[in-house]
Formats: structure tokens, sequence, C-alpha cells
């Protein structure tokens, strides 16, 4: 199933690298990937959307939490935020 | 491990130092002196000298009293490996060993690459390091200079957290962030990537502050304040009381959230046995009856067909791991009610789904359910259930050939266990040696059993048992080692020689890698390819002997096994022991990939449950 990620993201050194970098070890294949500006300039927001199947939605939602830059996770699909 | 990990916002007092002028390096030596860190394992280089001199001008400047042997030493003891990888397993050692943070401080490009494999052996083994690393000047970066490396890309891809520092003035909150992440939470190794002009620069010491990190902090707030509240624990008891066949499977959470006393009060209170994983080792003490010992791909008979036999699982910092459940549907087949307790909320079901969980501190989630149980009297009537777990212990117990003419690894474990009794601290390589020590070994407390659990990185032993040995140097520390695997870091016996540590080095040579030769002759049909070490030529007794070692020995024969072993950890310093074992000994029990823990071969000398015994395509001859 489609599904599409919001990701609250720290502008830190490395951070883009890292949340694409988790998706790629964990096998995700990211099908479309919005990096944009937020009104505060030490935050952006990635617009990420992906097929996969609940269970591993699931686990990307939780793997993508353990990332020590991101702020935010939300699937609006089912506002599974943290 | 939670403890700390606020620490900043709590700080009120002024630092001593604050306003003072310092250097970047002189920044990072002094967060390190806050931290307590009193030892470093790592190697210099040109983009990490400024720190290296910070920390020779700290301790020629700050030479403290031991209280105990009222002699002067450094407070910031420098180790330094043969190789990088050498600092970065001896800081994953000291951190096993302590509970502590380990810190290893190397120089960029090859320094940091060096330190890839201990970054992400302790990030498999959720082990608590702060990883300095030299980068080349920020002016340099990206242009291919020299020894330039991708420190953050890389480390990035394998460590819990890497910050590359571009802002000098953010420098002493992000080295004390570092040490936060590290212990916090789920622990993990935290790299710091320092370009050289941000050790040279002027900066003012603050003394405190940290990073915001909102979104990590909230989520580690959120998970350390859970509570288990009533009607978790009613239903956690529900499904208990009606369980006949209760078991609990610890993992190195146990230890890592330095739960056993919890766990133990616990157990004394419902009476559920204890199977643990590799990384649970220590934490419940395996000499107790309710103690099952290892299980999994090599566990014990009887930790295995309890498992197998069971109704309810307590599944504690454990993560269903594929060396524990391979099939994750055969695991427990019996099992009605799954529960699960970890720190890492990405942990609960990941693997098998769970009826009941709690993400938090394990020691006050088993706290809590013990008092809970407690006050409302809720006792599970286990009688039958330890009846069986007694049988199973004793009809399946752990065993080998004790007649045998050639020495036999199983034997020399046990002779060297009857010394140490659970006592002393015990590191590995990996391979059939470390499934031996794993088996054969008592574990009576937690910390004392340093292995490669998820990586598997041959190589850990030595350093790893160097950095215990710096955790605690009054301690009999041994590491067992495969021929195999020490070569790895071999380098690093010199370590132990340089630093007069009193380590007692056991390689267990069976003349190859005896773990892949047991695969290639289970599946493979016996073609050896690239596992026989017979054309080698290293004298390891020389080697050792070449090294410094006061004590070198081989022990070839039987009747020595006794004496040898005896006199050698006797020895108050250095000791290297080569044993030429059974080079066709086997590691029993085994579950093979792909099989139940019912289909475990047992070998000839541990019996098997009649059904798997009397299988005909047992490979069992092949060994
Ligand atoms: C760094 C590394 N390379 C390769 C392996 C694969 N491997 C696992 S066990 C093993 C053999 C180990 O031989 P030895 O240390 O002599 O232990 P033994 O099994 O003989 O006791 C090998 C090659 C590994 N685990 N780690
Ligand atoms: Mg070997």
């Amino acid at each position: 199933m489609n599904h599409t990620l919001s990701i609250l993201l720290q502008n830190e050194a490395g951070a883009l690298v890292r949340v694409a970098g988790l998706f790629a070890a964990r096998g995700y294949n990211i099908d479309t990937l919005t990096v944009t500006a937020t009104h505060d300039p030490a935050v952006s927001r990635l617009t990420l959307s992906l097929q996969c199947d609940e269970a591993a939605l699931g686990q990307i939602l939780q793997q993508t939490r353990k990332l020590v830059d991101v702020l935010q996770v939300a699937h609006p699909a089912t506002a599974l935020a943290a | 491990m939670n403890a700390p990990a606020l620490k900043a916002e709590t700080t009120t007092d002024r630092h001593p130092l604050a306003g003072h002028s310092m250097s970047g390096a002189e920044v990072i030596v002094q967060v390190l002196a806050d931290e307590g860190v009193g030892v470093l394992f790592g190697y210099s280089g040109g983009a990490i000298l400024p720190v290296y001199d910070a920390v020779f001008r700290h301790n020629a400047t700050h030479t403290c009293v031991d209280g105990s042997a009222e002699e002067v030493r450094e407070p910031m003891r420098l180790v330094v490996p043969a190789n990088e990888q050498g600092a970065g397993f001896m800081a994953a050692g000291y951190a096993r060993a302590s509970g502590k943070v380990g810190v290893a401080i190397v120089t960029s490009g090859p320094g940091a690459t060096n330190m890839v494999t201990p970054v992400r052996d302790s990030m498999a083994d959720s082990i608590p390091l702060v990883v300095i690393c030299g980068q080349v000047g920020t002016a340099a970066i990206g242009s291919d200079a020299f020894q330039e490396a991708p420190v953050s890309n890389i480390m990035g891809a394998c460590a819990k957290h890497v910050f590359l520092v571009t802002d000098a003035t953010q420098l002493e909150a992000t080295v004390r962030t570092a040490f936060t992440l590290a212990r916090s939470g789920r622990p993990g190794p935290v790299v710091v990537d320092v370009p050289k002009d941000v050790q040279n620069a002027t900066l003012v010491w603050q003394g405190r502050g940290e990073l915001a990190l909102a979104g990590y902090r909230a989520r580690l707030r959120a998970v350390e304040q859970a509570v288990l509240g009533d009607t978790d624990c009613a239903a956690f008891f529900a499904a208990l009381l009606q369980a006949q066949r209760p078991l609990i499977y610890a993992g190195g959470g146990v230890i890592a959230a330095e739960a056993a006393e919890a766990l133990r009060a616990f157990v004394d209170a419902f009476g559920l046995p204890v199977a643990t994983t590799l990384m649970g080792l220590g934490g419940f003490d395996s000499t107790d009856p309710l103690a099952l010992h290892l299980l999994g791909m090599h566990g014990t008979a009887y930790a295995n067909y309890a498992v197998e036999d069971c109704d309810f699982v307590l599944a504690l910092g454990a993560r269903f791991d594929d060396r524990v459940a391979g099939v994750p549907d055969k695991f427990a087949p019996r099992a009605r009610f799954i529960a699960q307790v970890d720190i890492d909320p990405a942990e609960i079901g990941k693997v098998k789904r769970v009826d009941w969980q709690h993400v938090g501190p394990l020691k006050r989630a088993l706290e809590r359910l013990t008092a809970y149980g407690r006050v409302h009297g809720l006792k599970p009537q286990l009688a039958a259930w330890h009846a069986h777990v007694a049988e199973l212990k004793r009809a399946h117990a752990m065993n080998y050939d004790r007649e045998s003419a050639l020495v036999l690894p199983y034997a020399v474990i046990e002779a060297i266990n009857r010394h140490a009794q659970g006592r002393a601290v015990v590191s590995t390589g990996v391979g059939q040696h470390q499934m031996w020590a794993a088996q054969y070994f008592d574990f009576r407390a937690p910390r004392h059993w340093l292995t490669s659990g998820s990586m598997g990185t041959m190589g850990f032993g030595l350093p790893a048992a160097v950095g215990a040995q710096f955790a605690h140097p009054h301690k009999l520390v041994i590491d067992i080692d495969g021929d195999a695997s020490i070569r790895m870091n071999i380098g690093e016996l010199e370590t132990v020689t340089t630093y007069g540590l009193p380590i007692k080095v056991v390689v267990l040579n069976n003349v190859g890698d005896g773990m892949v030769r047991q695969w290639q002759k289970l599946y493979f049909k016996g073609r050896f390819a690239a596992s026989d070490k017979s054309l080698h030529k290293k004298d390891f007794v020389l080697a050792a002997q070449a090294d410094g070692f006061g004590w070198a020995r081989r022990l070839e024969r039987v009747d020595e096994l006794e004496p040898v072993i005896a006199d050698f950890l006797a020895y108050p310093g250095p000791a290297f022991l080569e044993v030429m074992i059974d080079p066709d000994a086997g590691v029993y029990p085994m579950v093979g990939p792909g099989a139940s823990y019912a289909q475990m071969i047992t070998g000839d000398f541990i019996p098997a449950r009649a059904a798997a015994a009397a299988r005909k395509d047992s490979p069992s001859h092949m060994f």
C-alpha cells in the first residue's frame, strides 16, 4: 500500500543522509521525497512516500523515531504522530 | 543508565572554570574530566594532535593519588592499542564490564575507519561509547584532503548518532550531549567528528549546557516516565495465573538496565524459570535451580525444551533475534501469551506479535510487577512445572565424552570455571570457543561476560579483556579466544604487557575456523574452503613470549589439564595458555538455521528427546 510520511527534521550536518540511509539500510524503497523549509530555519520538513504493508509501516515509524535529529514523524493517513 | 539523562536541565551549580578561555581541544578534555572519564583508549595522528596534547597537559597538571595504593597516577590514563579497532573494543570492554560510557579517541581518515567495526558492534549490542574523531579542517572538508574520510556518512549508518562539529561554539555542548545520548534510553555509540580548526579555536568554557535535541528528549522522557498502571499489572497477572508453564526469556536489556536484582526479586516472588540469551548471561545466576542458562541456536537442550514446552513467555530486554527465534512462528509454539518489556518501542512486536507490552525502564517495571503481585497475593502454582524443569535439566544436562584421549574444549572451560566460579570477567572471540564458553561457564552476576553477540566480531576478545581489566584492576579477567579470532587483533598481546595487565589469555586451538568447519561439515559436505589452518606456521607461545608474557605455555595432554590451568590462573602477571584441542569437537546442542527447537540436534553425549533423536537424517554423524 502507498503511504506518505511527514517528518520534521533538525537541520544538522548529515541529518537528511541519516533518514535516507535508514530507509535504504532497512530495505524500504522511497518513491518520492520532498524537502521543504519551515518557518523555523533550523527545521525542515520531509515528505516521503513509499510502498509497504501495515507491519512494515509500524517498524518504519518506530525506527525513524530513533533518529536523534528527527523531531516528529507523522503518518497523516492514520494520524500516527509522535 | 537512565538517571543522568536529563542532567543538564537540573544542574545549576556554576562550574569553577566557567568563563575561562580554552582551546577546543581543552574543552573536549574538560568535558571528559567532568564526566569522570578515567581512561581513554586511542591512537594519535595529525588531525587529533591538539586533543592528545591537551590530554597530556591535563595529566601533567592534575596528578591524583590513588586511595588504596597511595600511588600517584594520571587522572586520564591514555591507553594506546596496536590498531584503532583495538581501542574501540577496549572502550567497549570497559563499558560492558563497568556500565560506564567507554571513550575512544582517534585521528581522521584511517583512524576513524578502523573504528567503524567496534562502533557498529557496540550499536548492535547496545553498548554506550563516545568516540572522538579528528577531522581535516572545516575549509578542507570535501576536498579529498589528506586523511579525509566522510565520517559522518560512514558512522551515521552504524552509530546511535554522529555529530560533525562545524561551529566551534557548539563543541562543549556537543561533547557533553554525546555522553547523554550514549547512555540514555537504549544505549549505543555516539561519534563526535571534530575538525582540526575547531580543536584549535579559542573558546570560552561554559561549564554547563547541552544541545536541545527536542525530539529525542521528548521521546526519551515519555519512555522513561512510562509507568505500569494497575490495569496493565492486572492484565499481566491474569494471564500469568492462567498459565501452567510460564517462562522468562531474559536478554541483554536486563544487564543494560541494571535490572538483575529486580529480576531476582521477581523470580523469588513468582517462581518463573529463566532462560537467558547470549547477551543476557549474568542477568540471572546460572547456578540457580530455576536458571535454564542459554537458549537459542547453541542453547542448552533443557532451555530449548523448556521454551518448546512453555505456555507463557515474558521477554525482558530481549528482541527475538534470529539466533533465538530463527523461525519466529515456531518459537515457543505452545505459548498462549507473550509479554514483552523493552526500552525501545521499535523492538515491541518487531519479530513476534505480543499480547502484552510495556515500553519503559525494565528495573522499574519489574519492581512494579513484583509489588503489585505481592500486594494482591498473586502467586502462580508452579510445582508441576518446576518438577518438569528440574527433570529437563537432569535428563538433558550439558555433557561430552569424558573419556576422550584428546583435550576437549568443554573440559578446559569446566576446569577454568572451577577456579573462576562465576566471579571472573570472561571475554571471547567469535566461533565455537565462544559458544563453549557461554555454555560451560557459570554466570553469577551481570557484567562478567563480554562477547560480541549481535555482530559476532572475531578479534573482540583480547581488546575487550584489556578494557575490562582497566575497569576492574583487581578482578580476574580471562580471554577465551580462538586461534583464528585472536589473530585478528593479535597486536594487542603487546598492549597487555605494555600496561602490565594480569590478563589470562586462553587460545583454544583447533587449527582453524572451527565454527566455519562445523557449518561446512553440516551443509557443504565437508569441503573446508578457507577454514583450515594446518599450513599456518605461527607458534602462539613464542608470539606471546616475544610480546613479553612472563607465563606462556602450550597444553596438549589431558593429564596436564588440571595442574597447568591452576598454575596459569595463579600467575600474577600476564599469562598466555594455548590449548591444542580436538579439532573435531563440535558445538552441541545446535538448532540449525530454519529448524525449530524440537528439531535441535544434541550430539552423542546429551540425550535428545525421542522424536528428534530418532530422526534418520540427523546430521550429527558428520561431526
Ligand atoms: C571479523 C569476522 N570475520 C569472519 C567471521 C566469520 N566467522 C565466524 S566464526 C569463524 C571462525 C572462528 O575461528 P576461531 O576464532 O578459531 O574459533 P573456533 O570456531 O575455531 O573456536 C569465522 C571465520 C566473523 N565472525 N568475524
Ligand atoms: Mg579455531
